[in-house]
């Protein structure tokens, strides 16, 4: 006969009592790690293994973020920079969605455009910009294109992706069952497609926020981007390190909260995902 | 050949979410003796994989001990063989290189480890399927080559859980007619987990009834060898040997 | 939609027709419309002027020069994260309440990938090739830690009992189950950490060197070289394509494929 179980210890019981609350309030989960992370960051730079000026505490970029929040700075800029991710992003959309759709439905337009996609997809956005200053200065112009440029690819490829992957057994039995061209376009290829589509979105606004941000590093005048190359232009690290934390914060926000539930929301509406 | 002997085992699992402890062994005891085949029957979530788990080390027994010719087992090792349910082939090794995959952990020479692998797969008829991988096979197939896997690395003792529950009726009698013929021939010593009674009393030498955490009865199983299924579906004896059993785990 | 019915070399016409026919036609397209509408080589140049460029930058070594110092920071880089960075993906992955409680801080790190890291990486290490390999580390550390992880914990726990219980020690698992278990994860984040480090580079070299394609682009700005520009562009993508297409997406599809890409659940 063995003993009866022991006792729950306390350690135990805290990791079940976390367990729980991580279940029931997933933001918890998400923020649990950041703890321990910022201890050690508070601790390193606390006993000044690194000089302060070149490591800034966290209670010290707390408190320039509320600072430059205060003035309004931060507020200004963060919407110049999603304001111009928007416009671009919805640009690109516009482009690329259709060009991927032509890309995907015809076996011709594919053969002929594909190399083509995949090389100025190489390029990447980056390197477009010293012919952009040429083109169109320092500015709006510039990161525009970039950001259009950045969001349309992911949205073309897979869009293409898409539509070449239902099969082809679907359209015809749209069409034997006397839909019209447009219909199996709205009401098949398209909601078929839609899985690869939202993807290509969320990873094109992803690139996109990257590409943004680079922009605004080199030919900024105004953003998050820009106010972390302003920061570091004066040797401010504590600014730089803000601006880093303000571009994480809020891109983790919007890829968790509103792109990943909608992809994962089209992918298994469609029976796509297997979990 | 080796004796395993279990001592007065048990586990208790914390579980984390509910923050609760689960028994799932309380006080096990049990010997078995070389060349002898002994079965675990017993209802769903009783405790049999977690007995089988700790004999094979991949889990701590809570207390008690587990002996292996008077040693303490420490972790798993290749004493113990082992054969999963879920199969358990490394999907990027070919049939061969998963059956020679135990004797190359022992260090042998390469060309003795394929050798030995091919001859263990032309025992169970599967010469032909050695270069190919895991994901090429069907399940009946598949689970062959983890029993021959486990055997080929020579076992003191041989461990399987419900091992032949994913395949079908049909691939499920071959399996345990051939299980029995190479037992038959061998005489390896089997520790053999199942929930179908008929699996138990065909294989075994004693059928061992576990619920709840606890070993209720043992029943003997002198039916004798060979068995084969087309001689026993009919025979009285496997017929009431397996009503006992039944009820034994019923009234459990 | 389209079904495998599409093969290239059905039609007695080799894929590497169909690859190169779209750049020339567009070649002589850019080279029609320089012409007839006199575009200045200060807004676009023509492709003779660009193929001038190339050559002259052959000639003096300075092509050479630059894309042996971004090739060699990005090897230099790359190569650094991932060796921390699949041994660490490897201890955290077979803990599975390790790899679940920091999994959101490695993602939340991917995403910072790169790029946003210049400006921090600049002042640390000053400009030059110290910054520029730090930005790198960043883009591909992250992201293969992170596929590492998944991967290692996804391999199903069997697969390691089973190994252990075939006589396998610690050593033996990590070679014989958890690397290969893990690596179509792991050549899956090399091609999308190298994807954002490519990019990286450029925009680093940009702004923190005196080498490199990024700096040469840049500079060419200064002066309104065109045709060094675009030579430039068309570097960039080219080398890119080459590395992605000819050496890791094929590594990808081969691991996936040799690995069956259905893993026992
Ligand atoms: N890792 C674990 N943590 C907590 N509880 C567990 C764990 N593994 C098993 N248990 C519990 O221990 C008990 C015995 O489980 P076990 O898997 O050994 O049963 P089983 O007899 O093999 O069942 P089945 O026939 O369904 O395979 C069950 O109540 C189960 O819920
Ligand atoms: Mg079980």
């Amino acid at each position: 006969m063995g003993p009866g179980p022991p006792d729950v210890t306390a350690l135990e019981r805290l990791l079940g009592l976390w367990l729980r609350a991580a279940e029931r309030w997933r933001i918890l989960a998400t923020l649990g790690p950041f703890v321990p992370l910022l201890l050690l960051w508070w601790a390193v730079a606390a006993i000044e293994l690194f000089p302060p000026a070149f490591f800034p505490g966290p209670l010290e970029v707390a408190r320039r973020a509320l600072e430059l929040a205060w003035k309004g700075i931060l507020g200004a800029y963060l919407e110049d920079s999603l304001i111009r991710l928007l416009v671009g992003a919805a640009a690109g959309i516009a482009v690329g969605l259709p060009l991927g759709l032509l890309l995907g439905l015809s076996d011709r337009a594919h053969r002929v455009l594909w190399p083509l996609v995949l090389f100025f997809q190489a390029i990447g956005d980056i390197a477009w910009l010293p012919i952009l200053i040429v083109w169109f200065g320092f500015g709006l112009g510039t990161m525009t294109f970039v950001i259009v440029y950045t969001v349309m690819f992911p949205v073309l490829m897979n869009t293409a992706l898409g539509v070449r992957s239902i099969p082809e057994v679907l359209p015809r039995a749209a069409a034997s069952l006397g839909a019209s061209r447009a219909r199996i376009l709205s009401e098949v290829v398209l909601p078929g497609a839609l899985p690869n589509i939202i993807t290509g979105l969320r990873n094109g606004l992803g690139f996109g926020w990257r590409a943004l941000v680079a922009a605004e590093i080199i030919v900024g005048t105004s953003g998050i981007g820009f106010m972390m190359f302003d920061a570091r232009r004066a040797g401010s690290v504590t600014e730089v390190v803000v601006g880093l934390a303000v571009l994480g914060i809020v891109w983790s926000i919007v890829d968790s909260w509103i792109l990943a539930p909608l992809e994962k929301a089209t992918g298994e509406r469609w029976g796509l995902v297997a979990r | 050949m080796k004796e395993l002997v279990v001592e007065n085992l048990s586990k208790v699992y914390f579980d984390p979410r509910l923050g609760e402890r689960v028994t799932a062994l309380d006080g096990v005891s049990l010997r078995i003796t070389p060349g002898e085949f002994v079965a675990v029957a017993g209802p769903s979530g009783c405790g049999k994989t977690t007995l089988l788990n700790l004999i094979a080390g991949f889990l701590e027994p809570t207390s008690g001990r587990i002996l292996l010719d008077g040693r303490e087992i420490d972790g798993p090792g290749p004493d113990r063989g082992v054969v999963f349910q879920s199969y358990a082939l490394f999907p990027w090794k070919t049939v061969l290189e998963n059956v020679a995959f135990g004797p190359r952990m022992r260090g042998l020479p390469r060309a003795e480890c394929e050798a030995r692998a091919r001859r263990w797969l032309e025992l169970v008829g599967l010469g032909h399927v050695a270069n190919r991988y895991p994901r090429e096979l069907s399940g009946g197939m598949q689970q062959r080559v983890g029993v021959v896997r486990a055997l080929a690395n020579e076992p003191e003792i041989l461990l399987m859980d419900e091992p032949f529950a994913a395949v079908d009726a049909q691939t499920r009698m071959t399996l345990q007619e051939e299980l029995a013929r190479i037992f038959e021939e061998r005489r390896p010593t089997i520790f053999f987990i199942t929930h179908d009674v008929n699996e138990a009393v065909f294989l075994a030498d004693r059928v061992l009834v576990l619920s709840k955490g606890r070993l209720r009865e043992e029943i003997p199983v002198p039916i004798p060898r060979p068995r084969r299924w087309a001689a026993l579906v009919e025979n009285d004896s496997f017929k009431a040997l397996v009503g006992r059993v039944l009820q034994a785990v019923r009234t459990a | 939609m389209r079904s495998a019915n599409r093969s290239d070399g059905r039609d007695g016409l080799p894929a590497f027709f169909w690859a190169a026919a779209p750049f020339v036609v567009l070649i002589l397209l850019w080279q029609l419309v320089v012409e007839l509408f006199d575009v200045s080589p200060l807004v676009f140049p023509s492709v003779p002027a660009v193929l001038r460029a190339g050559l002259d930058g052959l000639a003096d070594g300075s092509l050479a020069a630059h894309v042996g110092a971004s090739l060699l920071r990005v090897a230099t880089g790359t190569a650094l994260a991932v060796l921390v960075a699949v041994p660490l993906g490897m201890a955290m992955g077979t803990q599975r309440g390790i790899a679940a409680f920091f999994t959101p801080l490695l993602r939340f790190f991917s995403v910072l990938a790169g790029i946003a890291w210049i400006p921090i990486a600049t002042l640390w290490f000053g400009y030059g090739f110290g910054a520029i390999v730090f930005v790198i580390f960043n883009a591909v550390f992250f992201v293969v830690t992170y596929n590492t992880v998944l991967g290692v914990s996804t391999i199903p726990i069997e697969l390691r009992r089973a190994a252990a219980s075939l006589g396998a020690a610690r050593l033996a698992i990590v070679r014989e189950v958890l690397l290969p278990g893990a690596l179509p994860n792991i050549v899956t984040g090399i091609r999308t950490g190298l994807g954002f480090a490519w990019r990286g580079l450029i925009a680093a070299e940009m702004i923190a060197t005196s080498t490199g394609l990024g700096y040469m682009l840049f500079l060419a700005r200064d002066f309104y070289r065109t045709e060094v520009i675009v030579l430039g562009m068309i570097l960039v993508g080219a080398i890119w394509l080459a590395l992605d297409r000819l050496l890791l997406a094929p590594l990808e599809r081969r691991t996936i494929e040799r690995w069956g890409l259905v893993r026992p659940t």
